[in-house]
């Protein structure tokens, strides 16, 4: 009995033990084998960890009434997984025809052999729309119908290896339409090198870091053992504009009639808000569609065009400055109303004579003819009245010479000379007087006329209305720079400025609206020819209603053919946007809000 | 006297073997012993293999769920562009135009005053923040955030990825 049982329990304990052996061998072998170091190699790669960069979804743009003017797309990347790859004529025929590819640039691409680990994918650094990935996909599938069994290595009508990759891209669904205030992201280096994208001119290039967002950059293991806690990217910052679509499409319309009937040059128009400063549009020519950002040497030729002119071109702009002088003389008490000028056609300022626009006297003229005639001769003498450390700050407390700090990327300014600086003589004293001498962007005339539109106040110029950041709308505060002038003088002038279209019944006038406003032709200087008359910056700056302003409309032409006098053609330009900004605004004709109101 | 010597080792030996468990029962002790062990290792084994299953399959649905997240916010993205698309200055006044709308003649409009009625609002694309401060927003917050702040965010960074894995 008990050599049975110690035999039984002897054999029950070596096989145990046998076989404990050969598991504890097998695990052995598991970890010095050949074939189990290439099995954890694949299970490493395949589990890599890689460091990967999450990147938020780039802000939209939309204007005051969150209407979009830029936002994503989801496009699809194309590329060829080479080791799948079965026929290069189809995949480059398929795409020549669906996505217009070079042909034989994909073929090149497609026929390239598969090298593990060194040549395995090919990016094709063209990405097509949802529509074009669905036609390839409905080719694709009807291909693999098409096509039975093959053997391995056979050559057969197939899309296997084209790979699609969706991502998002900037998309501007407006076109053209605010383009030089929206400026453009460049999504794709069109020279074959992807750039990680970054926001040019305008809004885009302004707020870029905000637009980006914050991208966030993890170590990442596709091993679910190692289940990683995603980051929680927030979008960038949405912003909405203070510019209304409709009045922006409107005013390019009618800029790019203005430039087409004037021949000019260029052709710009800013509309804004006196009382808040908000700008409602700002045309400009020549306009880029930011979706084909690639062709922008193509469309600003030469390449020194400025992206906005109403920011980033200075010029001389001529007789609407003599609403500037005309304010300071009221407002310092240098002039009155009332006061008047004998007008001999000429004045000698600095030891240099100037002269009228038209070469002749006028004889007396109080202000209001001085404004209405636009006497350069008159307005030079008010600035002597004025005195010279005065009148500069006039035009220093209207910010002249000076950046508007708009909101916008590339804005210009030309420095304003100052009595004491090297290159400022006295004659221009006389000549500043009426915008000669002196170089301002429309928008800095627009923020400096905005003062006389609104009592005296002068606000800051700006695009942004409010931005959206981490969920949360933040209202742009309304900023003022000062009062450069008093209200009374601003309303007098108001006045004056209205009295004189009326008086000349200038083109700019609007059937039912009380405008105030003012023509400006300057003269270029070109070169050695010094200024010549018949190049000139054709402008008219004006604004209505009158008894309570809503609007400042701004209208410069750069070197108009057809007539070179801002009456002439700038005029017109003024009346024919102010007739529909009224509409698009909801403006009811003076008579009608004296009935509604009780004004 | 070696007679009761003799006696009483037998007595004892006799006692002992009759209080001594059978060599057979030993073996049987330790070998259900032995699976005894086997068994608690093989239940924390299973038990091991079990919660370490549902952590794969719960890390892949995390996968999935970040994957979808992604397209969906894709396709959100995409639905918003399309929307835009559609309603373009030009497209809206195409559409117009194919209604039988034309332009508005100053002249024909007319106005009234609707009470209450504050005209046309502005966008508000989210809740507006109760502390209005936009040049605050603006700004990364590590210029705005205090030392306090700052501390403590470290040490939920650190707390939320002990390997230092966050970036």
């Amino acid at each position: 009995m008990k050599n049975e049982s110690f035999g039984r329990f002897t054999f029950l304990g070596i096989s145990l033990t046998v076989a404990a052996s050969l598991m504890l061998a097998q695990i052995v072998n598991i970890q010095v084998s050949a074939k189990m170091k290439e099995v954890s190699k694949e299970s490493q790669n395949l589990y890599v960890v890689t460091k990967e960069t999450f990147y938020p979804e780039r802000g939209i743009i939309t204007d005051r009434y969150g209407r979009q003017m830029a936002t994503n797309k989801q496009v699809y990347q194309l590329g060829i997984n080479l080791q799948e790859v079965i026929s290069p004529v189809t995949i480059a025929s398929t795409l020549a025809s669906v996505a217009g590819l070079d042909y034989n640039l994909v073929y090149a691409q497609a026929s390239q052999p598969y090298e593990e680990g060194k040549h395995v994918f090919v990016d094709l650094r063209v990405s097509i729309s949802g529509d074009k990935k669905k036609q390839l996909d409905t080719i694709s599938d009807s291909l693999a119908q098409k096509t039975g069994s093959h053997k391995s290595g056979e050559v057969y009508p197939s899309l296997a290896g084209l790979i699609m990759t969706p991502h998002l891209q900037r998309s501007y669904p407006e076109g053209t339409v605010g383009s030089n205030i929206i400026g453009f992201y460049k999504f794709l280096d069109r020279d074959g090198e992807k750039d990680l994208g970054s926001g040019y001119y305008g809004v885009e290039g302004f707020y870029n870091d905000l637009l980006a967002g914050k991208p966030q950059t993890l170590d990442v293991s596709w091993d679910p053992n190692h289940a990683v806690k995603y980051p929680n990217v927030p979008p960038g910052a949405s912003l909405v504009l203070t510019i209304d679509r409709d009045i922006q499409a409107m005013a390019e319309n009618i800029v790019d009639q203005a430039m087409e009937s004037s021949k000019s040059d260029s052709a710009t128009i800013v509309i804004a808000d006196p009382k808040t400063g908000e700008v409602l549009a700002m045309a400009t020519t020549p306009r880029l569609d930011p979706n084909e950002y690639w062709n922008y040497e193509k469309v600003f030729k030469p390449i020194s065009t400025p992206f906005n002119r109403a920011i980033s071109q200075t010029y001389e702009p001529g007789s609407v400055f003599k609403v500037l002088t005309m304010a300071a003389g009221l407002d310092s008490g240098a002039v009155t109303l009332d006061t008047t000028y004998l007008d001999t056609g000429s004045i000698e300022v600095g030891g240099q004579t100037l002269v009228n626009w038209d070469h002749i006297g006028h004889g007396y003229q109080n202000m209001q003819g001085c404004l209405g005639l636009s006497l350069n001769v008159c307005l030079a003498w008010v600035a002597t009245q004025i005195g010279v450390p005065n009148y500069y700050k006039y035009l220093e407390a209207f910010g002249i010479g000076r950046r508007t700090d708009i909101d916008l990327a590339g804005e210009a300014i030309w420095p304003l000379l100052l009595p004491g600086d090297t290159d400022w003589t006295p004659v221009q004293l006389g000549t500043n007087a009426y915008g000669q001498g002196v170089a301002t962007t429309p928008i800095q005339m627009v923020m400096a006329v905005s003062a006389v539109a609104n009592h005296g106040e002068m606000m800051a110029p700006h695009i942004l209305k409010a931005m959206v950041i981490n969920g949360k709308q933040y209202e742009t505060p309304l900023r003022s720079l000062g009062h450069p002038i008093k209200a009374k003088t601003a309303d007098s002038l108001s006045q004056m400025l209205a009295r004189s279209l009326e008086e000349e019944a200038s083109s700019a006038m609007v059937d039912g609206y009380r405008v105030a406003g003012k023509t400006g032709t300057a003269s270029i200087s070109v070169g050695s020819l010094g200024y010549v008359t018949a190049l000139t910056n054709a402008s008219f700056v004006g604004w209505g209603p009158v008894d309570d302003p809503r609007f400042v409309v701004y209208i410069w032409l750069e070197k108009p053919k057809t007539n070179p006098w801002g009456s002439i053609v700038a005029s017109p330009v003024f009346s024919a946007v102010v007739r529909q900004l009224v509409v698009l605004m909801n403006i009811p004709t003076d008579e009608e809000r004296k009935k509604l109101y009780g004004q | 006297m070696n007679k009761r010597k003799k006696g009483s080792i037998d007595m004892t030996q006799s006692v002992t073997q009759a209080y001594q468990q059978a060599p057979w029962r030993n073996q049987i002790k330790w070998i259900v012993i032995f699976f005894l062990g086997l068994l608690v290792v093989a239940l924390v084994a299973g038990l091991y293999l079990s919660i370490s299953a549902q952590s794969v399959a719960l890390g892949i649905e995390i996968q999935d769920y970040n994957s979808n997240k992604i397209t969906i916010d894709r396709n959100i993205a995409d639905l918003r562009n399309q929307l835009a698309d559609l309603t373009t200055t030009s497209e809206m006044e195409k559409r117009a135009k194919d209604l039988g709308y034309d332009y508005l003649n100053p002249d024909e409009i007319e106005y009234f005053v609707v009470a209450g009625y504050s005209g046309r609002q502005t966008a508000i694309l989210a809740p507006r923040s109760e502390e209005n401060d936009i040049s605050k927003a603006m700004l990364d917050p590590n210029y705005t955030q205090s030392l306090w702040e700052w501390f403590f965010q470290g040490l939920n960074k650190v707390s939320e990825y002990p390997n230092g894995r966050s970036q």
